[in-house]
C-alpha cells in the first residue's frame, strides 16, 4: 500500500476522545474569517490546497500542532507557495508582536 | 481526460475501492483501500480535489459515489455488531467493478 | 480593541480573550493579519463582516429542521431526499455543495466523522466541536464506533445496526434523530429544545421531555 498521508488517521488506535468544550478564541474565529476572505472572496486560495498544504507537515509538526495552528501554519505556508508573502516576514512581524503586546495594533 | 456523459456505476453495483498508488492530495483514506463494497448512490459530479489541491480549478467534473461498506470487511476482529456499516464518498476513478461472489 | 456589534442574533460569543497572555501562535496571526491588511489584500473591516457571516450557523438552525421534520411528515420527506434545499425552505443559507439527513430508526443509528480533516456542515450549525476535529474520535469512530458511542454515554443496543458516515469529500451530513417518547403535545419551538448539536452528529440522542 502506498504511504499514507500525515492526515490519514482513520483506524489507528488513540486514547479517550477529549470531552472537553472549548470554544474557539477570538484570534482563532478571526483566523477563521481570514481563511474564509482569501478563499471565498479573493480566490486567491481555494479549501483543497489548504488541505493538500496541511498534508505536507512533518509528522512531527502534525503531531505536536493543534487544530488552530495547523490551519495557521498551512495558511501561511500555502501563500508563501503563492509567493503572497515570505514565512520569513511573518516570523520578523510575530516577533515585534510579542514585543509590543497585543494592543499594539489596530485591526 | 474526457469527463464520461454517465456515470460508470450505478446503485446496487459491487465495486472494489483501488489502492491508485498516487501521491499527494487524495481524499481516499487508507483504510478502505482494496475492500469491496456496494454503491450507495450516485452524488453527482464534482471537480477532482486531486486537481483542485495544486490550484488547477475549473477541469472537467468526475462522478462521486457513495461506497456502502461492511465493518467486519474493514477491521480484523471489529468488535461491534457484526453487520455494523460505514460509508463513504470515492471518486470514480478509484473505483473498479467486482463480480458478486 | 473591543469592537462592538449587533448581538441580536442568539449565537455564542467567545468570551474575551484580551486578560488571556499572549501566545507565540496568536501573535503569528496578528502578524500575518496585519501583513495582509498592509498589502492590501483584505481589510479589517471585511475580517468584521466575514466573522459576522461565520457565526450566523449554530445547532438551533439544525434542531429547527429536526423540529419541522418529526411535525410534518412531507418536509422530513424533502428533508431526507435533500437537505440542503429543505434547510433553504427555513431560511437557512446553507453554503455546502450537498447536505445530506441520515434518519435514525429503531434498527439503524447513524454516526458521523470526518477522518482526514474537519469536515463539518458549518454554515448549518457552526463550527464544530473540539472532540470532532480531535485526533482521537477520527481515528476511532470508523473503526470502533460503538466504544465511542459509550465514552459518549449512549449505548446503542444490538438489534441496532452503527452506520459510520465519513465526511471525507463534497457531501456534508446530519442525523435526523427519532423523536422522542412522550414529546407528542409539544410544540416546534419545543421540539427543537430537545435536539443538541452531539444528537445531530450522532454520539447523543435527544432528551425526552421532563414529565
Amino acid at each position: 500500500m502506498t504511504e499514507r498521508l500525515v492526515t490519514d488517521i482513520g483506524g489507528f488506535e488513540a486514547g479517550e476522545v477529549p470531552r472537553e468544550e472549548r470554544p474557539p478564541l477570538f484570534w482563532q474565529r478571526q483566523l477563521m474569517a481570514v481563511f474564509n476572505l482569501l478563499w471565498r472572496e479573493k480566490h486567491i486560495l481555494n479549501l483543497d490546497e489548504f488541505r493538500r498544504k496541511m498534508e505536507e507537515f512533518t509528522p512531527e509538526n502534525y503531531a505536536k500542532w493543534g487544530f488552530y495552528t495547523r490551519r495557521l501554519e498551512g495558511v501561511i505556508g500555502l501563500l508563501e507557495e503563492k509567493g503572497v508573502l515570505r514565512a520569513e516576514d511573518v516570523e520578523a512581524r510575530t516577533q515585534q508582536v510579542l514585543r509590543e503586546g497585543r494592543d499594539g495594533h489596530t485591526a | 481526460m474526457v469527463t464520461p456523459l454517465e456515470p460508470r456505476f450505478a446503485a446496487g453495483d459491487r465495486v472494489r475501492i483501488l489502492d491508485l498508488g498516487k501521491p499527494g492530495h487524495v481524499r481516499t483514506p487508507a483504510y478502505v483501500r482494496g475492500r469491496t463494497g456496494t454503491i450507495e448512490r450516485f452524488c453527482g459530479l464534482f471537480e477532482n480535489p486531486e486537481e483542485r489541491g495544486y490550484g488547477r480549478e475549473g477541469r472537467d467534473r468526475i462522478p462521486l459515489y457513495r461506497v456502502h461498506l461492511q465493518q467486519r470487511d474493514l477491521w480484523s476482529g471489529y468488535s461491534g455488531r457484526a453487520d455494523d456499516t460505514l460509508e463513504i464518498e470515492i471518486y470514480e476513478h478509484w473505483l473498479a467493478p467486482e463480480e458478486t461472489a | 480593541m473591543n469592537e462592538a456589534h449587533d448581538h441580536s442574533h442568539a449565537h455564542d460569543h467567545a468570551p474575551s480573550d484580551e486578560d488571556l497572555a499572549l501566545t507565540y501562535e496568536e501573535a503569528k496571526f496578528i502578524a500575518l493579519k496585519r501583513l495582509l491588511i498592509e498589502k492590501g489584500l483584505i481589510t479589517a473591516d471585511a475580517i468584521r463582516a466575514r466573522m459576522e457571516i461565520d457565526a450566523r450557523g449554530t445547532p438551533h438552525q439544525g434542531a429547527r429542521m429536526v423540529a419541522k421534520a418529526w411535525s410534518d411528515p412531507n418536509y422530513k420527506a424533502r428533508m431526507l431526499g435533500d437537505a440542503k434545499a429543505a434547510a433553504v425552505e427555513l431560511g437557512i443559507p446553507v453554503t455546502e455543495a450537498a447536505l445530506v439527513a441520515l434518519e435514525n430508526t429503531p434498527r439503524l443509528h447513524n454516526m458521523i466523522v470526518c477522518t482526514l480533516c474537519s469536515c463539518y456542515p458549518r454554515s448549518l450549525l457552526g463550527e464544530p466541536p473540539a472532540w470532532y476535529v480531535s485526533k482521537a474520535y477520527r481515528s476511532r469512530a470508523v473503526r470502533e464506533p460503538r466504544k465511542v458511542l459509550e465514552e459518549f454515554g449512549l449505548d446503542v443496543p444490538d438489534a441496532t445496526e452503527v452506520r459510520v458516515h465519513d465526511s471525507n469529500a463534497d457531501l456534508r451530513y446530519i442525523v435526523l434523530p427519532m423523536r422522542p417518547e412522550g414529546s407528542g403535545g409539544l410544540s416546534e419551538q419545543q421540539l427543537a429544545d430537545l435536539v443538541t448539536r452531539d444528537c445531530l452528529v450522532g454520539v447523543a440522542l435527544p432528551r425526552p421531555p421532563a414529565a
